[in-house]
């Protein structure tokens, strides 16, 4: 038998089982009826599923560490075959299979979450796309196959937050989550375009190697970049090829889009926009750190964007009282908790974040869209209360995931959350010395964050006596949504033993440590090129710790999260209850600052949104409408109408008054020549 | 034996030429227009045939049948057309044809 189970010639299916279900549920979903489109949009995930888990039980433990399949020869430009390939190592393996499980899991949740809906074929059509579209994402083996995924996730994207788009501020958040992505993708793209121009390739092994032989202070001879260092065309590149992962994953600057997504249904802002997509700046990041790791400057702005935009959403969530929002803007902090993992150079933990925080935040998702399902699609928490009695496995699920997300020990978000707080700390930067601990105190009041607004969400949620809707008895959801919520909360429990730090690292970062090989050997050279420019000592490489190193930050991080939760607790359910009321009060301006997101919105309106409508305008009304149309357009009719006017009488018909003109110019002309 | 110079072929031509150039723009009868027509095309056939025997070259002889070939069809049709518009408008004056203008 083949000893990769043919696997490299099945990978292309994981895209296109569900590019199938997405073309057959959306061409015909309307006739088939809804118990054909469900078995058909579970049944391509979960085919597409089974081959992921497949390709990676054989990174992990079969003859191969990488399946490659070329699908077919693209096109060829400017001497670069362009293929469409897709590639399966342990990082890409690890990925596609939370996007095909977490994503089958939502379909399932979503089968009776949708049961409402007149739209349910179109919604399971675009929600097969947008796995479809992941997995290219993911799969991609180079550059172009990845963008194609990373525009294509987009769409998706797009189509599913304007799902009812009848209503014009959903269709509006649609729009918004489009355009905003656009300004990351255009930078992405030119990041593409610089590496392109630096090594000639596109694929990843190929760069790979290509990066492999340069050195960080290298000036380059001819091409595109002839006359530059090394260092300042990958920095270059990366802080190119970021912006187009800010955009993407939400952070600063372009995460104004990701609160406003959640107009979308419950489950899409658990797939897209908590567990899959968003995470795709990380995962890009990861896939080229043999590159970063090149460009110092480049994680540096990678992780100090993380970290700011880890407490700056954090403090947005603190006065959110959509249930949806505090989970968005929650989100937003988490995802920067990653990327500063990938800025510090443990790409292993962010990754390891990413996958519990798939986990833990599709569970809060689909909890929150549970209780929206009983609750008479009510978002506003001020108005649940004491949810505890009658949806018991909703709370049960949404308390562990809490646990999780808050980093209370010893659930997975614990662990995870914890590597890269203890990676930012120890991690060395010979360039801006400040960073480390700066992250690491930052990272830790973003934690501290975290933990308060979201035991104020489940307290106000669930606990205590209802505050609204006082005579609603609100049902708990059926077997349908129960159980992918406590499949979710058992994975967020269980990822757990990855993540437990052991002699040598913990199971995953030994797990990962192949794929970021390249990725070290790299930054070796750059810290020698920084000792050599800064005569000092060059830094030794991050290690993997035990428990022994890490108990410190262990300790620390566990009082923080327990501090979140006390605060939580004394201010929602204890002795300070009204307090909250009471500080709103006193500091007014403190508290709209918090409601209102800190103007973010606001202040981009002001300052892009308002002079593009106005240029737009001024192109509109003044060169197109007057310009354009009236001058250049209707102008030309007019002076050739009047020149008419005149020249008409000119044609009297009178035929001999034409062959003496005739006849003359005749003369005229024969004098011109030959006279 | 005494031959005819260029000269006075072309001079002739010329005459004719400009006899006929004279009745197209000045005759008000069609039909003496037309024959103006036919006066300038003859003169052009006969700048070709002296050119011709000038220069022993037989082209001149045979533009200047296919000269007398479009003159007739030309005479055919003109007059098809004169008859016509005698017949709506009782008249062949070209100075009152003149419906299309401005």
């Amino acid at each position: 038998m083949d000893p990769t189970l043919g696997l490299s010639h099945a990978l292309h299916w994981i895209v296109l089982l569900p590019l199938i279900g997405a073309a057959i549920n959306g061409l015909l979903g309307k006739r088939l009826g809804r118990a054909n489109v469900h078995l058909i949009a579970l049944g391509v995930i979960f085919g597409a599923f089974v081959i992921s888990a497949l390709s990676l039980y054989e990174v992990s433990f079969g003859d191969s560490s990488r399946l490659h399949e070329n699908w077919w020869h693209w096109f060829t430009i400017g001497g670069i075959p362009v293929e469409m390939a897709f590639a399966v190592d342990r990082l890409s393996a690890t990925l596609i299979c939370v996007v095909t499980g977490v994503g089958f899991l939502i379909h399932l949740f979503s089968t009776e979450y949708m049961s409402h809906d007149e739209g349910y074929w179109r919604y399971f059509a675009y929600l097969n796309l947008f796995v479809a579209m992941m997995s290219t994402l993911v799969l991609g083996a180079n550059l172009v196959v990845m963008f194609v995924g990373w525009e294509g996730v987009g769409l998706a994207s797009y189509l599913l937050i304007g799902f009812w788009y009848t209503d014009e501020a959903k269709a509006y958040a649609g729009r918004k989550a489009f355009v905003v992505n656009r300004v990351g993708d255009f930078g992405f793209l030119l990041g593409i375009f610089t590496l392109v121009g630096l090594f000639g390739t596109i694929d990843f092994a190929e760069l790979q190697v290509a990066a492999a032989r340069v050195l960080p202070g290298m000036v380059l001879q001819g091409g595109l970049w002839s006359g530059w260092t090394v260092t300042a065309v990958l920095t270059l590149a990366c802080l190119l090829l970021f912006l187009g992962a800010t955009g993407k994953s939400a952070q600063v600057p372009l995460y104004v889009w990701l609160p406003d997504a959640m107009a979308g249904p419950t489950p899409v802002s658990a797939l897209i926009h908590a567990a899959t997509m968003v995470t795709a700046g990380v995962y890009m990041i990861a896939r080229l750190s043999f590159i970063y790791v090149y460009a110092p400057t480049a994680m540096t702005v990678v992780a100090c964007v993380g970290a700011f935009t880890a407490i700056f959403a954090a403090l947005m969530a603190y006065a959110q009282n959509d249930i949806k929002k505090v989970l968005a803007y929650s989100t937003v902090s988490q995802l920067g908790f990653m990327f500063i993992g990938v800025g510090v150079g443990a790409w292993w933990a962010a990754i390891f974040h990413l996958v519990t925080h798939a986990f833990f935040k599709a569970c809060l998702f689909l909890g929150a869209g549970s209780v929206m399902h009983g609750m008479n699609d009510e978002t506003d928490i001020r108005k649940f209360g004491g949810l505890r009695k009658e949806m018991w496995h909703t709370w049960a699920t949404f308390g562990i995931s809490t646990i999780a997300i808050t980093g209370i020990l010893p659930l997975s978000g614990f662990f995870s959350k914890d590597a890269i707080l203890h990676a930012a700390h120890v991690n060395a930067n010979p360039w801006f010395a400040w960073v480390p601990t700066a992250l690491y105190v930052v990272g830790l009041i973003a934690a501290l964050s975290t933990a308060f607004y979201m035991w104020r969400m489940f307290n106000l949620t669930f606990n205590g006596e209802r505050r609204g809707m006082l005579h609603h008895h609100a049902h708990e959801s059926g077997p349908a949504m129960t159980g992918p919520l406590w499949v979710l909360a058992g994975l967020a429990v269980g990822a757990a033993v990855w993540g437990f730090p052991r002699h040598g690292g913990a199971a995953f970062e030994k797990f990962l440590a192949p794929v970021f090989e390249p990725a070290r050997a790299n930054l070796a050279k750059t810290y020698a090129f920084a000792a050599e420019q800064l005569s000092v000592a060059a830094p030794a490489l991050p290690e993997s710790h035990g428990f022994g190193d890490m108990i410190g930050g262990y300790l620390v991080a566990l009082i923080v999260a327990w501090a979140g939760f006390g605060i939580a607790w004394y201010l929602y359910l204890g002795p300070g209850r009204g307090a909250p009321a009471r500080i709103a009060q006193a500091a007014p301006g403190l508290y709209s600052a918090f409601a209102n997101k800190f103007y973010v919105d606001e202040f981009y309106d002001l300052v892009i949104v308002r002079p593009l409508k106005g240029t737009a305008r001024v192109l509109w009304q003044v060169v197109d409408s007057f310009a354009i149309d009236k001058v250049l357009v209707n102008g030309t009719a007019m002076v050739t109408g009047w020149i008419a006017q005149i020249v008409r009488y000119f044609q009297d018909g009178n035929v001999q008054r034409y062959a003496v003109v005739m006849a003359v110019s005749a003369v005229a002309i024969l004098w011109v020549f030959l006279g | 034996m005494n031959t005819v110079p260029l000269a006075h072929y072309l001079a002739l031509a010329s005459a004719l030429f400009a006899i006929g150039l004279a009745a197209v723009l000045i005759r008000r009868n069609a039909l003496l227009v037309f024959m103006g027509v036919e006066l300038m095309l003859n003169a052009a056939n006969l700048t070709f045939l002296a050119f011709s025997r000038n220069l022993n070259n037989m082209s001149g002889h045979a533009i200047a049948f296919f000269v007398i070939a479009v003159a007739a069809a030309e005479a055919a049709i003109g007059l098809a057309i004169f008859i016509a518009v005698f017949r709506t408008r009782n008249t062949i004056n070209v100075d009152e044809v003149d419906a299309l203008k401005y």
